[in-house]
């Protein structure tokens, strides 16, 4: 059996009772690495599963599932998400191989930032769809996250904004070579993607501009942790504002909120 | 010789008309360097000391071993040309008001093809060159390449036929024979200017012409030379004509009847071809009156002529009487450097309609301007051509030419690499200028600064360049357009150093070697492999000699020789291929197609090329090549190294965010194309079509990680779905010998894969030239071979001319291609046997 188990967002404690049972009765564990973090490193997740780790980075989970799907089909092997095991988009592909081996799968749900956003007040009932702000590169501007969030923004939609997080991912330099170099792991931060999205502000000059500078912002870091902050303020004053160690998010929200909405956004004035 | 301080130069190089900046170029063996000496021991600037020593320009030890040049060296000469002369420069650019004195900076460059890209790296920082033509031989296969490249960088050529003394001598050649040959090799080099220039371009006309005075004729072994303008000038004042009329006269169809005293434009029973009558008959009597000993009749002639024999010189006779007589009658010095001052072009002239061909940026920008109006008070625009090595080992003089501004010792500057682009910081340094310098020969003298039009070298520069690159102080300038070399690197070996130990310094030596050369390229294998590449056999066995004994200084085993080869593909891809992202939410649908004939070889002559107007480009490729015109159109890009033979075209329609993709896909493109599936060689004339992309709505999920590998993947899969092949160079082999040695090379020429397609007698000698094809893996040792086949009396010149497929299908074991692509694997340190398709194509 291959099972997908979600860890929640804080700390190790944060698995579901459900998710423990199986990880301590598995004959494999593995954490996956690459599409977010806990608070908490390895070491803590190991002792408090009473349990040895493998770690699964992007060449495993994408490239090299494989064998290890393969072999679940004799033996019961998990794989460990930060979050929502199906949060994240690319594990769909898992399941659909493991079917193709004929493998049993689980899913055990937790916790994600799709769902833990309404913190900041913000009903989950009024998000839009969900972007990415991926890091820019000299060469490697992106910007069609923005038409998203005008999308969003024009239908009265809070658009939550995933922020790029680079856990091992290889230099640009070494994708074209045989021998793979990897970055520095780095997470981007509310302030950085506030910088990005000025920049393609003041790069889209037309007048119908309804998203400005002075647009209402809320950015969060360390969802689901104890040290959890949320900060709101216009666009502008999210450029230097610094929310602390990562993860971050940003929510834009919607031009007209709800009394209740806006109450509860005071407080992180 | 003429002794200058450094001071007295350094105030000739403001007078920008006054200055000619000249490469001397010619065949193997024609004579540039004995006869650039006679040059320098009438001109020479420095070293005054050194005159007479011959070979002044062949610094290296094996250059004077081997009597060739191997590397170009230059030299500055003063001239002063007399007042009666100074009235044939007509253009008020190209001389300074009140100014007699010439500066001449002369560039002599090796003949040997192999070397050629020495000739290239001169061309560009001169305006003008002396074309030097054996006149027994003939204009041979060196000759026409080196003139066809400096007429594609705009230089004005003026030609030299040396050798004449060995007509005479050896040939015995009857005054009208030597006249119809001077007269076909005239044609042959206006031929092949023709060619390659529009006369109606911003050059002008260019043609050589012996009437203009633009044509020499001479022997620079005995140093002597004329132009018809000398011969006029002792004709002139007695024929009571104009010189100008009179050079007309004493060229072409005209003769004179010496009883009636008319001229006439055809030949009869009394009258004599003017050309023999009054400049080939004097000599003709000089020569047999000296070499058969007739004394009387050569103090009669001597006197004629205006010679008189200095007192040392009076008991000379035969042969070393000819020279110093021909000598002093006919000083080859004084006849070139008048025809280099009247009939090439200063700075000021060509760099005018130089610039658009040496400036890649905009043309109506300062650096432009500058360049255009050759003006020292514009930004510095320099172009560093090559590398030259110091006494301080591993240190190099960078050499080059000021097109705009001033160097100045000291002076902050941008040093910008080929690879450097406008607006990024990639290949770009910004750096004082340790020193600036003066080249002359094997002698350097510092110099406080260096003004537009003038050629110098600089130090300190050599540690931010390679090879070459544009050095400024305008911020916005762009890189001045990089060389294009006639010749490939295609023949390679492998180097180690014989203790492994010395590892770090064969690292360091290669470095340097690939900054001492312009085209050598020292590649360092993933496998761990060091890899040299030149142009030929000798090329490469001067490199490795210097690399031993000079930049590594170490001991070093080398490889047999191997040749590189180019992937290509026969047909189109038989499916359309599919590849996945790691995270198989992004995908690509992709197809291989072969370009057609003719295509390649554009790109490769830049008549296709990643800079033209798109609009331009498809149009001419719809014409052309009847490629749909809204395809060719949506190029985007060329490779490999972005200006490679290979095209990538968007053949998709309405993909959304296509455009964020896209350089990933070209990176992966690029990629593919330096390494091709096969053997990892570059790719050939492949042209790569997009058909569909399906991409993962966020942009974090389709960044280059995703999508680099996977472009790879799927053109590995286009191409083992076209039926892949290969393609092997193939030399351009031109062989002279006598008529009984040519069976003896179609013998060795068949055995080694060779083909003839042409076999002609030289005129006016007992020689031919056969002209063939031959696969530059079979030219190993040939040049022994033909040697030991034809008595020594065959030599041959090889030049890489195209790429042809070698038969057979890579993937059939047993093959030929078969076996290169599995010896090319195993050497590479790739996994033996073919590519697998199912690891590069997915399923849907």
């Amino acid at each position: 059996m291959f099972f997908l188990i979600g860890l929640g967002l804080g700390d190790a404690k944060d698995v579901t009772v459900k998710g423990l049972e199986i990880i301590r009765k598995c004959d494999k564990v593995f954490l996956e690495a690459y599409t977010s973090i806990l608070t908490v490193g390895k070491e803590v997740l190991e002792e408090f599963y009473q349990r040895p780790l493998i770690v699964a980075d992007r060449d495993l989970c994408e490239s090299n599932i494989d064998e290890i799907l393969k072999e679940a089909k004799n033996q019961d092997i998990a794989l460990l998400v930060v979050g929502d095991p199906l949060g994240a988009t690319t594990h769909t592909d898992m399941l659909i191989r493991a079917k193709d081996f004929g493998v049993e799968t689980m899913i055990v749900h937790n916790a994600s930032i799709m769902n833990a956003v309404s913190c900041c007040g913000l009903q989950l009932y009024n998000f839009g769809e969900t972007v990415s702000i991926p890091f820019w590169s000299d060469t490697w501007k992106p910007d069609s996250f923005f038409e998203k969030i005008i999308g969003n923004y024009s239908r009265n939609l809070h658009t939550l904004c995933l922020l790029d997080i680079k856990v091992k991912e290889p230099t640009e330099e070494s994708l074209t070579k045989k021998v793979r170099q990897y970055m520095d792991p780095k997470f981007m931060s509310v302030k950085e993607a506030a910088r990005q999205l000025v920049e393609i502000i003041a790069n889209k000059n037309n007048d119908k501009q309804d998203l400005t500078t002075d647009t209402l912002v809320v950015g969060l870091s360390r969802v689901g942790a104890i040290d959890q902050k949320i900060v709101a303020g216009s666009l502008e004053y999210m450029q230097n504002c610094d929310l602390g160690p990562p993860l971050h998010s940003l929510v834009i929200p919607a031009p007209n909120l709800h009394p209740l909405e806006l109450e509860y956004l005071a407080q992180f004035r | 010789m003429v002794n200058f301080t450094v001071d007295e130069i350094r105030g000739m190089m403001d007078k920008k008309r006054n200055i000619r900046n000249m490469s001397v170029i010619a065949h193997v063996d024609h004579g540039k360097s004995t006869l650039t000496d006679s040059l320098v021991s009438k001109a020479g600037i420095i070293a005054g000391a050194r005159a007479g020593e011959t070979r002044f320009t062949d610094t290296r030890k094996d250059e004077q071993d081997r009597c060739i040049t191997i590397k170009s060296t230059a030299i500055s000469m003063f001239f002063e040309l007399e007042e009666k002369d100074l009235v044939f420069i007509s253009n008020p650019d190209q001389r300074e008001k009140n100014e007699k004195g010439f500066l001449i900076n002369l560039i002599d460059s090796p003949g040997h093809v192999d070397f050629s890209s020495e000739v290239t790296a001169a061309l560009r920082v001169t305006d003008g060159a002396l074309v030097v033509v054996d006149c027994v031989s003939g204009v041979c296969v060196q000759t026409e390449t080196v003139l066809r490249q400096a007429i594609a960088e705009r230089i004005k050529p003026i030609l030299f036929m040396n050798k004449m003394d060995r007509a005479l001598l050896e040939l015995q050649l009857e005054a009208e024979e030597l006249y119809q040959t001077f007269q076909r090799i005239v044609e042959n080099v206006n031929v092949i200017i023709a060619t390659y220039n529009d006369d109606g371009g911003p050059m002008g006309e260019v043609r050589v012409d012996p009437s203009k005075g633009s044509v020499g004729f001479g022997s620079g072994l005995h140093g002597w030379a004329f132009t018809l303008k000398q011969f006029s000038e002792m004709y002139a004042d007695k024929f009571k004509i104009d010189l100008v009329k009179l050079m007309n006269r004493l060229w072409g169809e005209n003769f004179f009847n010496a009883k009636t005293k008319k001229w006439a434009k055809q030949k009869d029973a009394d009258n004599k071809r003017s050309f023999c009558m009054y400049v080939l008959d004097p000599i003709y009597k000089v020569f047999d009156a000296i070499m058969n000993f007739r004394k009387e009749e050569i103090d009669g002639l001597l006197k004629k002529i205006g010679v008189t024999i200095k007192h040392e010189d009076s008991d000379k006779d035969g042969k070393a009487l000819l020279k110093v007589v021909m000598r002093s009658w006919l000083p080859a010095g004084e006849a070139l450097l008048q025809m280099i001052a009247i009939h090439l072009p200063s700075p000021v002239v060509a760099q005018k309609y130089r610039m658009e061909m040496l400036y890649e940026g905009p043309h109506d920008d300062e650096a432009a301007m500058g360049i255009k109006n050759c003006d020292p008070e514009a930004p510095l625009m320099m172009y560093v051509s090559k590398m030259v090595p110091t006494s301080d080992k591993g240190r190099f003089y960078a050499f080059g030419r000021v097109f705009s501004g001033k160097v100045v010792t000291g002076q902050k500057a941008r040093i910008m690499g080929p690879n450097f682009q406008p607006g990024k910081k990639e290949d770009l340094y910004e750096k004082t200028i340790q020193r600036t310098i003066l080249m002359m020969g094997r002698y350097v003298e510092a110099i406080e600064d260096v003004p537009s039009g003038n050629i110098c070298g600089l130090v300190g520069v050599d540690q931010f360049l390679v090879k070459t690159g544009t050095i400024t102080t305008f911020k916005n300038a762009h890189n001045m357009k990089v060389m294009k070399f006639s010749v490939s690197p295609v023949v390679r070996v492998a180097v180690e150093p014989k203790n492994p130990a010395d590892l770090p310094k064969l690292v360091e030596g290669l470095k340097r070697l690939a900054k001492s050369d312009p085209m050598v390229q020292c590649i360092n294998e993933e496998s761990g492999e060091h890899i040299v590449a030149g142009a030929g056999e000798l090329h490469l066995e001067i490199c490795l000699k210097d690399l031993e004994e000079d930049h590594a200084c170490i001991p070093i085993k080398k490889s047999d020789p191997v040749v590189s080869y180019r992937e290509t593909v026969n047909e189109e891809s038989n499916q359309m291929c599919l590849s996945k992202s790691p995270n198989k939410h992004n995908r690509l649908f992709m197809k291989a197609t072969p370009m057609p004939e003719g295509l390649p070889e554009d790109i490769d002559e830049g008549k296709v090329n990643p800079r033209d107007d798109f609009k331009t480009r498809a149009r001419y490729l719809g014409e052309k090549y009847e490629y749909d015109v809204t395809e060719a159109r949506k190029i985007w890009c060329f490779g490999p190294e972005s200006t490679g033979p290979n095209i990538l075209v968007d053949c998709s329609k309405g993909v959304q965010y296509l455009n964020e993709i896209k350089d990933s896909v070209v990176a992966g493109f690029q990629w593919a194309a330096k390494e091709g599936v096969m053997a990892e060689e570059n790719l050939r004339g492949v042209r790569f079509n997009i058909y569909d992309v399906t991409l993962h709505t966020d942009a974090i999920h389709r960044g280059g990680g995703q999508i680099i590998p996977t472009t790879r993947r799927c053109l590995y899969a286009c191409l083992l779905t076209a039926s892949p092949r290969l393609m092997e160079p193939v030399y351009l082999c031109e062989i002279q010998c006598p008529e009984v040695a040519v069976g003896g090379i179609y013998g060795v020429l068949n055995r080694r894969r060779g083909h003839v397609f042409e076999e002609s007698q030289v005129a006016g000698t007992p020689m031919f030239v056969v002209k063939a094809y031959l696969p530059v893996n079979e030219s190993f040792g040939f040049t022994a071979d033909l040697r030991s086949n034809t008595g020594g009396q065959a030599f041959p010149q090889c030049v890489f001319d195209h790429w042809q497929i070698l038969p057979g299908d890579p993937s059939e074991p047993g093959s030929k291609p078969y076996a290169v692509v599995q010896e090319t694997r195993k050497r590479k340190g790739l996994k033996e046997g073919l590519p697998d398709l199912t690891q590069y194509l997915d399923k849907l």
